[in-house]
C-alpha cells in the first residue's frame, strides 16, 4: 500500500507551498500545458471571487465581474510582461524573458487560488447581508469594502511572497530579487489601478444601474481622479 | 588472543549498519520530536466500521490519523462525516425539545445542514491554509481533517445532550439556553480543533498560524450560520427568518428580549 505522502502532489499544491526548486525548474523549462494550468487557475479562481464580489449588487453584476476580475489580472500580466522582463536583467537577475514571464504568471496563480478558496466565504456573507437595493447602511458598504480589500490584501501579499522566494532562488541574491520584485510591483500596481478603473464597477453602487462598464469609462484615468481628490482636501 | 581474553568477533560492515539503524528506531525519541505516524503496529491497523473510528478518534487519535493519510481512505471519511451528520441530528433533537412542535424536527435539520455547509463554506480555505503552512497533504486528506474535527466536535455535543436536555425541560430562557448550547458547541470545537492541529503537526507544517487563521474564520462562519437559519431553540412562524442580521446583532436582541417569559417571546 503506498503511503499517501508519496504520492505527486499538485501543481497547486506545489505553488501554494512555495516549492522553490520545483517552480525554478518550471519556470526555466517552458511547458504549454502548465501554462494554461496557471491561466486556468487565475480565471477560475479570480473569476469565483470576483462573481461573490458582485452577487450583493446583482447576479447580473456577479457575472460581469467574475469576468472583469481575472482579465485585469490577464491584462496586466501580459501588459507588463515585457517592460518586466526588460528590468530583471537589468536589476541584476539574469534570467530570460520567458523565465521572469513564468514567475509573474505563478505568483498571480498563487493570488488568484486564494482568491477562489475565499470566494464561498464571500458568497455567504452577501447571502447573510441585507439586499444592497433596500436596506443597505453605509455601515454594511464601507464593511463590505474593508473585507474585500482584506482579503485581496491577504492574497496579494502572499503572491509576492511565493514570488519574491523564487526570485531569491534564482538571483542567488536578495537584494537583486527584492529590487527586481519591487520594479515589478510598481509597474503592476501602476497599470492594474488604471485597469481597475476603467473596468469599473466592481462591488457596484444601489444608485447606478448595473453595466459592464461605466459610460465614462475611458474618460479619464485613475490618477487624474486621486488628484483631484487631493486637490478638493487641500 | 589466548583464552582468557578472547578478541571479540569482527562484525561485517552490512551487519553493524544493521545494528545501529536497529538501535536508533528503537530509541526513544528526542524530548519534543514529533513521532512518526505508524510507527506503533497498533496504528496500522485499518479501522473498518464508524464505531472503531469512534474509538480511535477518542482514545487512539494516531491511529486514525496514520489511516487517514492511506490510500482508499475515502471510505473512513464518508463513515466520519455520516457519523458527524448521525450526531449533529440528535443534538438538534434535544436542542429542539426547549420549544417542541416544529422545533423537534426544523432543529435537527438546522443544526446537522447549518454544520456541514459551513464545513463545506470554509473547506477551500482550509486546503488553502495547509498549503500555505508547507505541510505535506493532499485534498482528500484535508477532507479527512475536517471530518475528524466534525465527528469529534458532534459526539462531544452528545455527550452533553442530556444536561442540555434537563436545562431545556427545566428552564423558559431562550437567552440561557442559546448560551449553553453555544457553550457547549464552543467546548466541543477546541477539542475537535486540537485533533485537526494535531493532524496537521503530522504533516509537516511548518507553522500551526495557517490553521489557527482558519479555524476563526470556521467559528465565525457557523456563528453567523446559526443566525441565518434561525430560530434554532425558538418558535416562529416560517422556517428561515424573514430579516437578514449579523449574529452579534441578533444575540443582543435576544438579550434584550430577555426579561420576557422565555416561552412568549415574540418569533423571531
Amino acid at each position: 500500500m503506498t503511503p499517501a505522502a508519496t504520492r505527486p502532489p499538485t501543481e497547486l499544491s506545489t505553488l501554494l507551498r512555495g516549492e522553490v526548486m520545483t517552480m525554478s525548474g518550471w519556470s526555466a523549462a517552458w511547458n504549454t500545458r502548465r501554462f494554461f494550468t496557471h491561466v486556468a487557475i487565475i480565471v477560475f479562481g479570480a473569476g469565483f471571487y470576483g462573481a461573490a464580489m458582485g452577487w450583493w449588487r446583482a447576479p447580473q453584476q456577479a457575472l460581469f465581474v467574475g469576468i472583469k476580475f481575472p482579465l485585469i489580472i490577464l491584462m496586466t500580466t501580459f501588459g507588463n510582461a515585457l517592460i518586466n522582463g526588460m528590468l530583471a536583467p537589468l536589476l541584476g537577475l539574469n534570467i530570460p524573458f520567458r523565465q521572469s514571464f513564468s514567475a509573474v504568471v505563478m505568483s498571480f496563480a498563487v493570488t488568484s487560488a486564494i482568491l477562489g478558496a475565499f470566494a464561498p466565504l464571500t458568497a455567504f456573507m452577501v447571502w447573510c447581508a441585507p439586499p444592497m437595493s433596500g436596506q443597505v447602511t453605509d455601515f454594511n458598504y464601507a464593511g463590505f469594502k474593508l473585507v474585500h480589500v482584506a482579503i485581496i490584501m491577504f492574497a496579494g501579499v502572499t503572491g509576492n511572497t511565493r514570488l519574491l522566494q523564487l526570485l531569491v532562488h534564482l538571483a542567488d541574491d536578495r537584494a537583486a530579487a527584492v529590487r527586481v520584485l519591487v520594479a515589478w510591483l510598481g509597474g503592476n500596481l501602476f497599470l492594474g489601478s488604471q485597469l481597475s478603473w476603467i473596468l469599473r464597477p466592481f462591488i457596484g453602487s444601489p444608485q447606478l444601474p448595473v453595466e459592464f462598464l461605466r459610460e465614462n469609462a475611458l474618460h479619464g484615468n485613475f490618477y487624474e481622479d486621486v488628484l483631484h481628490s487631493l486637490m478638493q482636501i487641500f | 588472543m589466548n583464552e582468557n581474553n578472547p578478541v571479540p568477533p569482527v562484525i561485517p560492515p552490512r551487519d553493524a549498519a544493521q545494528q545501529l539503524a536497529d538501535s536508533l528506531a528503537a530509541a526513544p525519541p528526542l524530548p519534543g520530536a514529533v513521532r512518526k505516524l505508524g510507527d506503533d503496529p497498533s496504528e496500522r491497523v485499518p479501522i473498518t466500521n464508524a464505531f472503531a473510528a469512534i474509538e480511535a478518534l477518542l482514545r487512539h487519535p494516531r491511529r486514525l490519523l496514520f489511516q487517514l493519510r492511506q490510500p482508499g481512505a475515502g471510505g473512513l471519511i464518508g463513515q466520519m462525516f455520516f457519523v458527524a451528520l448521525l450526531c449533529a441530528a440528535v443534538y438538534g433533537v434535544v436542542a429542539g425539545t426547549f420549544s417542541g412542535g416544529m422545533q423537534l424536527w426544523a432543529a435537527p435539520v438546522k443544526i446537522a445542514c447549518g454544520l456541514f455547509i459551513s464545513a463545506a463554506i470554509c473547506l477551500p480555505s482550509l486546503y488553502i491554509f495547509t498549503c500555505l503552512s508547507g505541510a505535506q497533504t493532499r485534498l482528500a486528506e484535508v477532507c479527512g481533517l475536517l471530518a475528524g474535527l466534525l465527528m469529534l466536535m458532534t459526539i462531544l455535543l452528545v455527550g452533553f445532550a442530556p444536561v442540555a436536555w434537563i436545562f431545556s425541560q427545566s428552564t423558559e430562557s431562550i437567552a440561557w439556553m442559546g448560551f449553553l448550547h453555544l457553550s457547549f458547541w464552543f467546548v466541543a470545537t477546541i477539542f475537535g480543533a486540537r485533533f485537526m492541529k494535531h493532524g496537521f503537526t503530522h504533516a509537516e507544517a511548518k507553522s500551526q498560524a495557517g490553521v489557527n487563521v482558519w479555524l476563526c474564520i470556521f467559528l465565525l462562519v457557523a456563528l453567523q450560520m446559526t443566525t441565518a437559519l434561525r430560530p434554532i431553540i425558538g418558535k416562529a412562524d416560517t422556517f428561515f427568518p424573514t430579516e437578514k442580521k449579523f449574529f452579534i446583532g441578533h444575540w443582543l436582541e435576544t438579550l434584550d428580549n430577555a426579561t420576557k417569559p422565555a416561552r412568549e417571546n415574540r418569533p423571531d
